[in-house]
């Protein structure tokens, strides 16, 4: 399957083609952009900008810094306002029906605050309340989910960072809504934070609640994530399931105790060009479906094979770099493979 | 589950009181809005503490407004409170508490989760307008009941002589400073608008609190000169201290209702104009 490649929107004009409208499938989309735009000033923030989410996904907004990921959650959440173009969430149409569509949300933007004085508790009463009724039992609920029971009373002003994200995170469940927007969760998190984070956004995804999930960690969003879009300047660059993201491996590294009889052995399966060296590595031009065989042949020639990996390490960070021609700290991204970007992009384009 | 948050109109009233007391816990969860109502509090205790002990009037009769009336009664210890406050404690403590209400929740960035739940704008703008001008009822209604606990333990409850030279009881006393009080409250709304415009126009509420407060002083300063005279019928601090009709005997109504309507305009075109900029509002905070 090819992803939905949403360049083509931003050449085509407002009335353009949206590759990624589409992409549903049999699913019902729950956020969709169309020709979102935001201009501040001079400053085209966000650029004509076509999305969808469809229901039931984990859905990763990717980014470099300034890319525009936060403008479009606030676009979309109705904390600003477009200068063209429109949003539909849960069937709402935003800013119009915003009211309708923020019942179905809930979700943070930035990091997420609180009143500083009140409890745990008491701030989770409080923006509860503004949704609908919600029981002492609920909150007891999204206090359990993300492991704050014992500080419900504690004043959130002594809270450390990572305890406002699960704060955060917990308010944004209190009303089960169908669409949760995290914007980068598990920034400040320690790794066990982080963990348990990512754990809680699969078990959301797996009860069904689609999460709609901006984060700058490439890796968090490979981990968690069934669908992801890339978004570079206000413009996205590519959408669709985060398995076809990530370019396939074209070669494989092969160790083992005797690298000159095996370079024998496997030269004499792919050919003389399809192996060379590399520091200390026998690396094969080949797919992954091709060792069993190599290693069985390895092994029946008395060769012992320590390791096969694949030799491409190249994932979706790589990938990423290469879309948005920038690495986070915004220089060029020079010298990286672009094997993935030819297969996904249509007509080869680079 | 959100489904089960569809909108009945019990829901919807519920929600609209729900606003209120939600802003109403806010305000008490901020230290300083018991710094100020304590200030209300001490205040007429200091005016009837120094007058206390200064035996009679320190000004011979040519001080503030009601001063030379407290020793003979402690009913005036309100209205003596309420005259030097309204000048500028009273417009400063409306200006802080109606220039926190929005641009100090974009400060603390609790303005964006917030705006995150299913709250209309103009109802949010209305429902901090209300607990701003609630905020200050209570003010004012500890500072009626410093001024009766303190004015009572130091010269005694009596019945009041109006600014005519007439005797009323002092309930009916009581009813007029309660008045007084909703007039003095009525003027401030001006200021809770002004304040709540520019904390619509501003994240910080230092500066709404600074803007209101410098076009408050520009204006008054400017209607002490006769070349303004044209302007100050317009103008709301013209009329603060209107409330001393309400001691004559009748009472003066055609300068009360003046003031109420300039207030009314006042504080209506400033909140619509709150509302109409929040409703646009990006925030950005």
């Amino acid at each position: 399957m090819t992803p939905d490649v949403a360049e083509a929107q931003n050449q085509s004009g407002p009335e353009g083609a949206r590759p990624g409208q589409q992409s549903c499938g049999g699913r019902a989309p729950i956020l969709t952009t169309h020709a979102l735009t935001k201009q501040f000033g001079s400053l085209r923030a966000v650029d004509g900008l076509d999305m969808e989410v469809c229901k039931g996904d984990i859905f990763g907004f990717l980014g470099p810094n300034g890319a525009g990921k936060t403008t479009v959650i606030r676009l979309v959440l109705g904390l600003i306002h477009p200068s063209s173009g429109y949003a539909e969430v849960c069937g709402h149409r935003v800013p119009g029906q915003l009211q309708g569509a923020l019942r179905h949300v809930g979700g943070f933007v930035d990091d997420p605050t609180f009143y500083p004085l009140m409890s745990a508790r008491r701030n989770l009463r409080m923006l509860g309340s503004m949704t609908g009724p919600v029981s002492e039992e609920r909150i007891d609920e999204v206090l359990e989910i993300v492991a704050l029971a014992d500080r419900s009373e504690d004043r959130v002003g002594g809270f450390s960072h990572g305890m406002k994200q699960r704060l955060g995170i917990a308010q944004a469940l209190l009303h089960s809504p169908e669409l949760i927007v995290l914007d980068e969760p598990t920034s400040g998190l320690d790794p066990r934070g982080m963990k348990d984070v990512r754990e809680l956004i699969r078990d959301l995804g797996a009860a069904g609640t689609t999460v709609f999930l901006s984060s700058h960690l490439l890796h968090e969003v490979e981990q968690v994530c069934t669908r992801a879009v890339i978004l570079t300047k206000g413009r996205v660059v590519v959408q669709g399931p985060v398995s076809e993201l990530r370019p396939q491996n074209d070669a494989i590294k092969v160790l083992t105790g005797d690298q000159g009889r095996a370079a024998g052995v496997l030269r004499g399966q792919f050919g003389a060009a399809g192996v060379v060296e590399d520091e200390g590595f026998l690396v094969v031009k080949a797919d992954e479906e091709a060792v069993p065989e190599m290693v069985r042949r390895l092994v029946a020639d008395g060769v012992e094979v320590r390791a096969v990996v694949p030799a491409s390490e190249q994932g979706l960070e790589d990938f990423f770099l290469e879309l948005t021609g920038t690495d986070a700290a915004g220089e060029p991204a020079r010298g990286k493979k672009r094997a993935g970007l030819a297969r996904l992009l249509p007509g080869g384009r680079r | 589950m959100s489904a089960a948050h569809g909108s009945t109109a019990g829901d919807m009233r519920g929600h609209r009181w729900g606003a209120l007391r939600r802003e109403w816990i806010k305000l008490l969860y901020q230290r300083r809005s018991y710094l100020i109502w304590g200030g209300a509090f001490v205040i007429p205790f200091l005016i009837a503490l120094a007058l206390y002990l200064a035996g009679s009037d320190p000004h011979g009769g040519e001080g503030p407004l009601f001063f030379e009336r407290i020793t003979a009664n402690g009913m005036f210890v309100t209205l003596a409170s309420l005259s030097a406050l309204i000048p500028f404690l009273l417009p400063m403590a409306a200006a802080m508490v109606a220039g926190y209400m929005i641009a100090g929740e974009a400060e603390l960035g609790t303005l964006r989760i917030v705006l995150l739940r299913p709250t209309r704008r103009g109802a949010f703008v209305l429902a901090k307008w209300t607990m701003a001008m609630v905020y200050l009822a209570v003010g004012f209604a500890v500072m009626i009941a410093g001024g009766l606990l303190f004015g009572g333990i130091f010269f005694g409850l009596h019945p009041m002589i109006t600014l005519s030279g007439s005797t009323v009881g002092v309930w009916h006393g009581l009813g007029l400073i309660l008045l007084s009080c909703l007039y003095a409250l009525a003027a401030m709304s001006c200021i809770v608008s002004m304040a709540l415009l520019f904390s619509t126009l501003t994240d910080s509420s230092l500066t709404a609190l600074i803007a209101t407060i410098v076009i408050y002083i520009v204006i008054t300063v400017l209607i002490q000169f006769s070349y303004f005279d044209w302007l100050r019928p317009w103008v709301f601090p013209q009329y603060l201290l209107e409330f001393t009709n309400f001691f004559r005997d009748p009472i003066y109504w055609r300068p009360i209702l003046k003031g109420l309507g300039v207030f009314a305009l006042w504080s209506g075109v400033l909140t619509f104009a709150a509302y109409l900029v929040f409703r646009r509002k990006d925030v950005l905070s």
